[in-house]
């Protein structure tokens, strides 16, 4: 009897547990689905390569914002991952038992959890209110300083892995510490770290709120990254929130591209990452 | 004598060394600026009141910016999430960890990775166009028609409210705490395991009496992290919590519009002229700043003494 | 006879424990020393003291002199000093992300200094002295981590040949290898003595009878005999080596 209820005990327990799990995973295969069933339908060379229709017309599309994305965020990789991969380098092969090392680890983490949004306004109050118009340095100033911890975090650990051995070895045939460390130790974690820049490339393609009052948004194609610079991420929210049955499903559209563009990504480093030496 | 090249200056040795520790000061002053730049630039709305930015009343006209509604909402909001998110959470990892074949598990570690992918404006959307109907017409207005004499589940059902902002959060947080969680419950060492099986128990009596307990202030951190990371949530919370003042002392409901730190610098900060507007705002983001500075330190803290502990044993 | 290198009350500690307690050894130029004695007995300390490796460890300290013909290399550049004294380690470590050529003159590419070397000849030659070119000459560009044991310790050889060091120290070089790889291994430290000076770690003590010409032998850190090889292994003086030598050592 005792051995039934605890055998039908386990049971219940299964079945709750498989029924909170598929509340968590529900959600992927809903939002994935209302994009590709919402977005699909406006995919077109024209929505991908033109400007977006003046307000209340219909026709038109995102062209200037997927441009825009990308441009943000190629300034943003350029300071932000060589920034991220020399701290990660000195925190793995420079970094002591000092203050110094203390601190640098501590404003990585703690940088890493600071809201989006705070770091567009530090974007906003240094560039912006100084300048006094929208621009798309203030962006990638925003996005390229969220990029720094997960690349320095990436570097490092990919380099801590490299045997200890090595290091040695190199040392002992009398090279200097800086072939030791770009030449032995940074050639061999270069996997881990393409594959931790990928993946905050990834990350902040998606990010919007830094976005909001830093590169604002724009109706034609950018000039120069010192304009307003309209963005997929933006576009979306502005779009979606409109109300404007043609600018939604432009939105779904927007959204699907996004999506994809971030889902390709980790996908692809997922599959890199699986062959390592 | 010897031939000593450790004293010349700008050797690419000590060269790159300088480069490198410079690199990471660089990082290190970015992240005081942040703090500086927020405490200058909100330094008009606390020298015209520094205590206006706790009060109740958000007038752009009438030049008032109290934000305690604000700070509420975000509170309120991230605390409901939170608590919608721990059992969701822990049945994901205790399935995972104790129940799951290896090919489910596979596919399931997959799954939350991409959910943690998937960007906030993209939760947004989908909480607005696709949720928030349903939320309206299958949970809020049940509930606020049978129960809703309860002042925080009274109507009118609107659809864009905290409880929506909070339903979205909580998915949005699942993922980081299932996938600590998991990473901790299979850690739970195997002698323990064993000793428990011996005994015959089954694996619920194993969760319940070794892998949950010895996990349990690994999870708690995880907890917090999460908490953390809800708090500063913008875009999806922005998309569906209707950005309103009626919360809390209007109306006390979970189904009213609300607003919350982010939603409020992120609807507004773009149109602000006023310099007290833009002043209070940036204010809100450093109040938002040391909330979340705090919550993550504290994560942090109770994980090094977990990794520590486990060190040991 | 030259001395080579030599040390002057050689003392080492990590963090507060001393490893090693005033050693004075002097090593004769083109011959072969062997280290020996029971492990934890400071042998593997000492010899990153010659080389200056052990004062990278974030406690090591040392004190004393080391004396490279003559001159201490604690005055010199660091860097100097371990391109002329070169080392072989316990387990091969051939560089993973460079083929087998690269992996020869890695030494020589990244010391930083422009080199008029012709490294294909370099890599020939050092390669042709540990009797791995002709086994390789047609896969040169192969990964070094792609040979086998033996063959990688014996690149590893030829790496810190190719630099031309003066001295060569080996830490236990064959513990790792099959019998077969050993013995292709002392075969080339023997030849390598015409050549340069050799000082070897063994935990083998059949090994260092085979292989060197003198003999050291060191205990908790300290220097308890040396000799000349023969003599050593046929009446050793004190009775602590007489004991480790027969083999009575836990």
């Amino acid at each position: 009897m005792r051995i039934f209820s605890r055998r039908a005990r386990e049971k219940v327990v299964i079945s709750i547990l498989m029924m909170l799990t598929a509340v968590a995973v529900i959600p992927l295969f809903w939002i994935v689905g209302s994009i590709v069933w919402n977005g699909a339908s406006v995919m077109s060379i024209e929505f991908l390569t033109s400007l977006p229709a003046p307000f209340g017309s219909s026709g038109g599309g995102i062209g200037n914002a997927i441009v825009g994305t990308l441009m943000i965020n190629c300034f943003a990789s350029a300071w932000g991952i060589p920034l991220g991969i020399l701290t990660g380098i000195y925190l793995s092969e420079y970094a002591s038992a000092g203050r110094l090392s203390f601190i640098v680890r501590s404003v990585v983490e703690s940088l890493s959890g600071v809201p989006s949004i705070v770091i567009g306004l530090f974007a906003f109050t240094v560039i912006v209110l100084t300048v006094r118009h929208y621009t798309g340095i203030a962006a990638a100033l925003a996005l390229g300083l969220m990029m720094i911890p997960l690349v320095a975090k990436a570097t490092e650990e990919s380099m801590k892995v490299v045997s200890n051995d090595l290091r040695e070895a190199a040392i002992a045939l009398g090279i200097p510490k800086y072939n030791v460390t770009t030449r032995i130790v940074l050639s061999m974690a270069k996997g881990g770290i393409i594959s931790g820049s990928l993946l905050a490339f990834a990350r902040i393609s998606g990010e919007t709120a830094p976005l909001l009052f830093t590169s604002l948004f724009s109706f034609y194609w950018p000039t120069g990254i010192d304009q307003p610079i309209a963005t997929l991420q933006v576009l979306i929210y502005n779009y979606a929130i409109s109300g404007f049955g043609d600018w939604v499903s432009k939105a779904w559209g927007a959204s699907l591209l996004l999506v994809m563009m971030v889902l390709v990504i980790n996908v692809a480093v997922r599959m890199l990452g699986r062959k390592k030496y | 004598m010897s031939k000593n090249k450790k004293s010349t200056f700008f050797d690419k040795d000590s060269a790159f060394k300088y480069l490198v520790v410079g690199s990471s000061l660089v990082v290190v002053i970015f992240f005081a600026m942040i703090f500086m730049m927020l405490l200058v630039r909100s330094y008009p709305a606390m020298a015209n009141d520094p205590l206006m930015i706790f009060g109740s009343n958000w007038d752009v006209a009438a030049g008032i910016f109290g934000g305690a509604p604000a700070i509420l909402g975000t509170l309120v909001s991230s605390a409901i999430a939170v608590l919608f998110a721990i059992p969701i959470s822990l049945a994901v990892a205790i399935f995972f960890t104790e129940y799951a074949p290896r090919r489910i598990r596979t596919g399931l570690s997959v799954l939350i990775d991409m959910l943690a992918t998937i960007p906030s404006v993209i939760f947004g959307i989908w909480g607005l166009w696709i949720i928030a109907p349903l939320v309206k017409t299958h949970i809020q207005e049940p509930i606020v028609s049978s129960i809703g004499f309860i002042p925080i589940f009274s109507g009118p059902a609107y659809g864009l409210s905290l409880f929506l902002a909070s339903l979205v959060l909580t998915f949005m947080i699942v993922p980081i705490i299932s996938s600590l969680s998991i990473s901790l419950l299979s850690s739970t060492p195997v002698e323990l395991r064993e000793a428990m099986i011996s005994l015959g128990a089954t694996r619920w009596e194993v969760v319940k009496h070794v892998a949950l307990p010895f996990s349990k202030p690994g999870i708690f951190a995880a907890i917090i992290l999460a908490l953390g990371r809800a708090l500063g949530e913008t875009m999806a919370v922005t998309m569906v919590i209707g950005n309103s003042f009626v919360w809390p002392f209007s109306s006390p409901s979970i189904f009213s519009p609300a607003s919350t730190i982010t939603s409020k610098i992120a609807s507004e900060l773009y149109e602000a002229i006023d310099v007290l507007h833009v002043s209070s705002l940036i204010e809100l983001g450093l109040i938002l700043l040391v909330i979340t500075l705090v919550i993550n330190s504290i994560a942090r803290l109770i994980a090094t003494r977990v990794s520590k502990r486990s060190g040991y044993t | 006879m030259a001395i080579k290198l030599e040390t002057e009350k050689l003392s080492a500690w990590f963090g507060k424990k001393q490893v090693l307690k005033d050693v004075s050894l002097a090593f004769e130029e083109k011959k072969v020393t062997a280290l020996v004695g029971p492990s934890g007995c400071g042998k593997s300390t000492f010899i990153r003291c010659l080389n200056r490796m052990h004062e990278l460890n974030p406690d090591g300290r040392v004190e004393g002199k080391v004396l490279l013909d003559g001159e201490n290399i604690y005055g010199m550049d660091p860097m100097d000093v371990r391109r002329k004294i070169g080392m072989v380690f316990q387990k091969p470590n051939p560089f993973p992300n460079m083929s087998i050529s690269d992996n020869t003159v890695a030494g020589i590419r990244l010391s930083g200094e422009k080199s008029k070397a012709d490294l294909e000849e370099v890599v020939e030659r050092a390669l042709k002295s540990v009797g791995l070119y002709e086994e390789v000459k047609d896969d040169l560009k192969r990964s070094g981590t792609s040979l086998s044991g033996g063959q990688q310790q014996r690149l590893c050889i030829a790496r810190a040949l190719a630099m031309e060091p003066e001295v060569i120290l080996m830490d236990e070089p064959t513990s790792a290898l099959d019998p077969a790889s050993t013995s292709r291994i002392e075969e080339l430290i023997r030849k390598l003595r015409s050549e340069i000076t050799v000082i070897i770690i063994t935990h083998n003590v059949g090994q260092a009878a085979r292989i060197s010409d003198m003999t050291a032998f060191l205990y908790l850190g300290e220097l308890i005999e040396y000799g000349d090889t023969k003599e050593f292994f046929e009446s050793p003086k004190s009775p602590i080596t007489e004991r480790y030598i027969t083999g009575r050592f836990g």
